[in-house]
């Protein structure tokens, strides 16, 4: 069995170093042909794609899918299109230093369940620019969807003049495998999107990883803030694609003092305050309490699916269920990341509480990802920003969107966010393919004047103390 | 160098700190807080565990050091049923706590 696995994997591999190998003999021109065609192809395809992928997973609003296959497409390419990654990428005629970009070689790239066509797009994208040849590795509950999108993405590629086997797709539905082929020794960079699980194992493998993994976004709500604003981002954010993107809000935190405000206009905005014991009903069903972590069932699931799975009644067109909660952790299953439109609500007695609040669900899962605020005080946006451990603080902006970049700021879109030594990442920016270059450093010879005109018997003597060698190094000569 | 207020009703000595906690100030307080210790507790042996709750206040507090830290942890050890507290934290100090992994241990509030 682990023989067959591994002959499956030297099969894949095999095919993709020798794609490799004809990729990197590609000039800009050639590559930027290749990741055009690309994207003309995925772009055109990103309404059956979107639709394909919410049949097929039964997760999120095909409409929301469209928008981020739209990012994982036409936003990545305008925002890669004129990056240069083959040859010499820049020269700096002072320090006499050329760069040259390499590409890594075969790319193992895991798709999640949430994003399952953007993100093999996106990945597509990246890769390809960088002449790295691609294996995708599809959740198994999203591989028909991710399949086609892969399937698209190689077509149009080949007919564009790309190795064949530059994009590689292997079914997930083995565990065992996917790990041997994480494992691989001629797998250059895993780039894996998903559970914390499957980025230790990404990190375990052997190989080099990107891997990005879970947050748990908390959002303060400043006294200055525009409220009603705050509140109609926040519901554009939480309801998109049903809450599935992991940047996505996971509770709001304000003071006392502007508490009923917010709490008004969640509700004018259509959004339902859970009582107690709908609460209790609807973390049955949200939370896996033994792991504390969300249920597969309810991700990406419409407010009246959530409703009815937990027995509760609200009205038509709720957009958001939300729960008050006296704490965070274990006892309050809600305060853990859910990727559905329910959100932790949290009222503090006053500012400093309501941050330490943000730091204590900022821990709870989600360190080194995304956080929000919503103010109009620098001083607090500063202060809220150094506090909290997050590779992206966005700003009344909504999370979801910002986070991923590209729309309500310029952060490179990415459909991978990386999130630092906290989620024991390697990196907090967002994944894109200036990450998926070696970059080679041409160092011309340009003498160190001040070291080579220093009196070097001086560092030999005993009696020359650190002031006399600052001197002697920083002296005109 | 730090005031203190013993509630013999509810027995809780809540001890205020000030300004910058650093390794100095941290080192004359250890002996300082043990001889309140043994001053307050009831029990015949001065070195048992305490027989009554411990609160630290840090709300005029600016910066803590090591040092101070493990004053805190040593507070939080020698209290029976381990009865301690950190109270009135600002944001900073608590972020201080939660990257040393003791905030949930010394029930930082």
């Amino acid at each position: 069995m682990a023989e067959n696995l591994m002959d499956k994997a030297n099969d894949i591999l095999e095919r993709a170093i020798l794609a490799a190998a004809e990729f990197q003999e590609f000039d800009q021109e050639q590559t930027d042909k290749v990741v055009e065609a690309v994207y003309k192809a995925a772009l055109n395809a990103r309404i059956k794609l979107a639709k394909m992928a919410v049949e097929e997973t039964g997760i999120g609003i095909w409409e929301d899918k469209v928008w981020k296959n739209v990012i994982g497409t036409q936003l990545v390419y305008e925002n890669i299109k004129n990056e240069k990654t083959v040859g010499v990428i820049s020269y700096d005629p002072v320090t006499g230093i050329s760069e040259i970009a390499q590409p890594l070689g075969p790319i193992f790239a895991v798709t999640p369940v949430t994003n399952p066509t953007s993100t093999a797009i996106y990945k597509i994208l990246i890769c390809l620019k960088a002449r790295n040849p691609i294996i995708i590795s599809a959740h198994r509950n999203a591989a028909r969807c991710t399949g086609e999108a892969a399937r698209i993405c190689y077509e149009a590629a080949l007919e564009a003049g790309a190795p064949e086997d530059c994009v590689q797709m292997i079914s997930a539905g083995s565990r065992d495998f996917t790990q041997t082929v994480m494992a691989h020794t001629r797998v250059a960079l895993i780039l894996a999107t998903g559970g914390t699980g499957l980025v230790k194992a990404a990190y375990s493998s052997g190989n080099p990883a990107i891997g990005v993994g879970p947050g748990n976004v908390p959002v303060f709500i400043d006294e200055s803030a525009d409220i009603p604003f705050a509140i109609s981002s926040i519901i554009r954010s939480k309801t998109f694609d049903n809450g599935t993107v992991c940047a996505s809000e996971q509770s709001i935190i304000v003071e006392e003092k502007i508490a009923l405000q917010v709490r008004d206009e969640f509700k004018r905005q259509n959004c339902r305050f859970l009582t107690p014991e709908e609460i209790k009903k609807v973390e049955a069903i949200a939370v896996v309490k033994e792991s504390m972590s969300m249920s597969p069932f309810i991700v990406g699931q419409s407010v009246e699916t959530i409703a009815q799975k937990a027995g509760i009644t609200v009205p038509l067109g709720t957009k958001i269920l939300l729960a008050e909660l006296a704490g965070v952790g274990k006892d309050f299953p809600l305060s853990v990341e859910i990727l559905a439109p329910i959100l932790a609500f949290y009222t503090a007695k006053d500012y400093h509480s309501a941050i330490k609040l943000c730091i204590d669900l900022n821990y709870l899962g989600g360190i080194g990802h995304s956080a929000g605020i919503y103010a109009n005080d620098e001083k607090r946006i500063l202060e809220f920003s150094q506090l909290i451990n997050a590779g992206r603080i966005v700003v009344n902006t909504p999370t979801s969107q910002g986070a991923v970049g590209g729309t309500f700021n310029m952060l490179p879109p990415s459909l991978t966010l990386g999130c630092g030594t906290g989620g024991k990442n390697i990196t907090t920016e967002n994944i894109t393919v200036k990450h998926l270059i070696n970059i080679q450093r041409v160092c011309r010879r340009k003498m160190n004047d001040k070291f080579f005109s220093i009196d070097r018997s001086k560092y030999m003597d005993e009696n020359c103390n650190e002031a006399d060698l600052r001197f002697e190094y920083h002296k005109n000569h | 160098m730090f005031d203190f207020d013993f509630n013999p009703e509810e027995r809780v000595l809540t001890c205020f700190f000030k300004g910058r906690q650093d390794t100095v100030l941290s080192n004359q307080i250890a002996a300082e807080l043990e001889s309140k210790y043994e001053e307050l507790t009831e029990n015949e042996d001065k070195k048992a565990l305490l027989d009554f709750s411990l609160v630290f206040d840090v709300k005029e507090v600016s910066f803590i050091s090591s040092s101070f830290i493990r004053l805190c942890v040593a507070g939080k050890k020698r209290v029976k049923d381990g009865s301690f507290s950190i109270q009135n934290s600002d944001p900073f100090i608590k972020k201080t706590f939660k990257i040393a992994g003791l905030d949930e241990i010394l029930n930082v509030l």
